[in-house]
């Protein structure tokens, strides 16, 4: 190494450091460069469209199942029975959040748009059951008995209307058939060919 | 001592009966606990302010819980240390490793004693000051290395060897570049060589202005000290990233804390050493405390030489947190190739302009221009 190259290094080292300190001491005395967000106190503002923890707004879920389909890690499960209306009744809706990856398919894909990622992402728990959201807090059998019961009520209601009416028609029937008789007795077979039409 | 406690005996009728050494040894005392009272006081704010200082520079905030702004985290940080289990690793040497932390606390803490804190306040105003500094502070390199050898681990090995090697090698250029002020005041006495730098040329009548050699032996001397002092970015003896902690890996509890005391008095022993032997140590510029009411004189000139002190120490904590740490082979490259043969021209050159201008400072020529 020659005297030059020597006094160079030595030349380099001081303005490099001095360079380095220049900058440290910018960064120093400018409070304004401060990114430390104090996380309890201060929260960043949730923007638009964030996936945070998934709702499923039960009244106008339509138990599709869509998202069960859809879900490439199956963390949704529900059970459903079809109601007295013949409309699909829900009767659990799980989602477990400690396996969600927020990949966000589920929500795409809910027809009646009751399925939404909300803007929370704390959670914490001591057991992972406590991380599956129910969002039905009801029993699944006690509702599936309820609706079951509905059903069968309403399929009683509607045999016995049914029954009603089928006797209301045939004492019409008879009625008619009586009256029929009684004012063509001889001419039957026309009473009968009547009938066949 | 002695005629401080003489003086005291005659000046207090009550400590007639009282024999000399008891009131000597009490003094000694009082003045031992006063010392120690202030480098552990300067190493918990000192740790306090160097978090600060970190954060502020890496765009952080540093600790802000504990007491209004964080305040009070060096007394959580001490009762954590104290309060922690000592704990002695199954197959280290169970002696020495005891013994190592006291060696490295004693070898950074003796420094303070011939600290030129101000006019009359200083414990012991030995006639080879910088002498006994450089020798007591060799003590630190015994301790490092013990630590690292008992520890029976391999990165306290490694920490303690390397830390033996750098402290051994910038103890040459720390002494060399320190010579210069020695040669100026004639004299080995921190206490002289502070009252060299006085007078009415102010700041100019420092030991930093004296001549050109000076002022580079200023800087070669702060650079040196930080190495001989393990400061970052020369604390590879600690590498945190390659030997964990180095030397003191295996310590916990209060004698980590001793380790970690050391190395705050050490930073402050630098800084004081640098401000005593360039930066005019405790002078007031243009008049001399001396001549003021024995405390208001001490008052003063201790604030002015903390004041410089406390510079000094923050500039070294800014030097910390920019530079990255070098690698062992530049450390030692840096110390025989650069630091050691630049001291020794130094020295040359401060002797030569001592003996062409007969012992006078450019400012001195300048101020004896105009009269």
């Amino acid at each position: 190494m020659g005297l030059k190259a020597y006094l160079n290094d030595i030349v380099e080292a001081v303005v490099t450091t001095a360079k380095g300190m220049r900058i440290t001491a910018r960064y120093g005395v400018d409070p304004k460069e401060e990114v430390t967000l104090q996380y309890p106190e201060e929260r960043w503002e949730i923007p638009q469209g964030y996936r945070g923890f998934l709702h499923n707004d039960i009244k106008t879920c339509t138990a599709c199942t869509m998202c069960v389909k859809v879900c490439p890690i199956d963390c949704i499960s529900l059970e459903s029975v079809r109601g007295a209306d013949k409309k699909m009744v829900l009767a659990s809706y799980d989602i477990n959040i400690g396996r969600c990856m927020y990949c966000g398919l589920c929500v795409e894909v809910c027809p009646p748009k009751s399925l939404k990622h909300t803007s929370g992402y704390e959670m914490a728990s001591v057991t992972r059951g406590e991380l599956i959201l129910n969002f039905i807090a009801e029993d699944a059998a006690e509702i599936k008995a309820r609706v079951a019961r509905q059903v069968a009520e309403a399929t009683a209601k509607a045999e016995a209307q049914a029954a009603a009416k089928a006797e209301a028609q045939a004492a019409a029937k008879a009625e008619a058939q009586a009256v029929a008789k009684a004012a063509e007795v001889p001419s039957s077979g026309t009473a009968e060919g009547e009938k066949k039409e | 001592m002695e005629a401080l406690a003489l003086s005291l005996v005659n000046a207090v009728p009550l400590l007639a009966g009282v024999p000399l050494w008891a009131v000597t040894l009490l003094l000694i005392v009082a003045a031992a606990a006063v010392i120690l009272v202030f480098a552990l006081t300067f190493e918990g704010v000192g740790s306090f302010v160097l978090r600060k200082v970190a954060g502020d520079i890496q765009a952080r905030i540093g600790p802000n819980r504990v007491g209004p702004n964080g305040i009070l985290q060096f007394v959580a940080d001490g009762v954590k240390l104290v309060l922690k289990e000592d704990i002695i690793p199954a197959n280290a040497d169970r002696l020495l490793f005891k013994l190592a932390p006291y060696f490295v606390f004693v070898g950074s803490f003796a420094a303070f004693v011939v600290v030129p804190f101000g006019v009359g306040l200083i414990a012991a105003d030995l006639n080879i000051g910088i002498y006994y500094v450089m020798a007591v502070t060799s003590l630190v390199v015994i301790g490092v290395l013990l630590a690292g050898w008992a520890s029976n681990n391999k990165w306290a090995l490694l920490g303690g060897m390397r830390a033996a090697a750098q402290i051994v090698s910038y103890e040459i250029p720390v002494g060399m570049a320190l010579i210069p002020a020695v040669l100026i005041a004639g004299s080995l006495s921190l206490q002289d060589i502070v009252h060299s730098q006085g007078g009415l040329l102010g700041i100019f009548g420092w030991n930093l202005f004296h001549n050109p050699f000076s002022f580079f032996s200023f800087f070669l001397y702060f650079t040196a000290a930080q190495a001989e002092t393990n400061q970052t970015p020369f604390d590879l003896p600690e590498a945190e990233s390659e030997l964990v902690s180095g030397y003191n890996v295996e310590y916990s509890g209060i004698r980590f804390g001793l380790f970690f005391l050391a190395e705050f008095g050490d930073m402050f022993i630098v800084a004081a050493l640098s401000t005593a032997c360039f930066l005019g140590g405790w002078n007031v510029p243009f008049f001399h405390a001396g001549t003021l009411p024995w405390i208001w004189g001490n008052l003063l000139s201790l604030g002015v030489f903390l004041a410089k002190a406390f510079t000094m120490v923050l500039i070294m904590m800014w030097v910390r947190w920019t530079l990255p740490r070098l690698r062992v082979d530049q450390l030692m490259r840096m110390s025989w190739k650069y630091l050691v043969p630049l001291t020794f021209v130094n020295l040359l050159g401060v002797s030569l302009w001592l003996l062409v201008f007969k012992g006078k400072g450019i400012p001195g020529m300048v101020a004896s221009l105009f009269g």
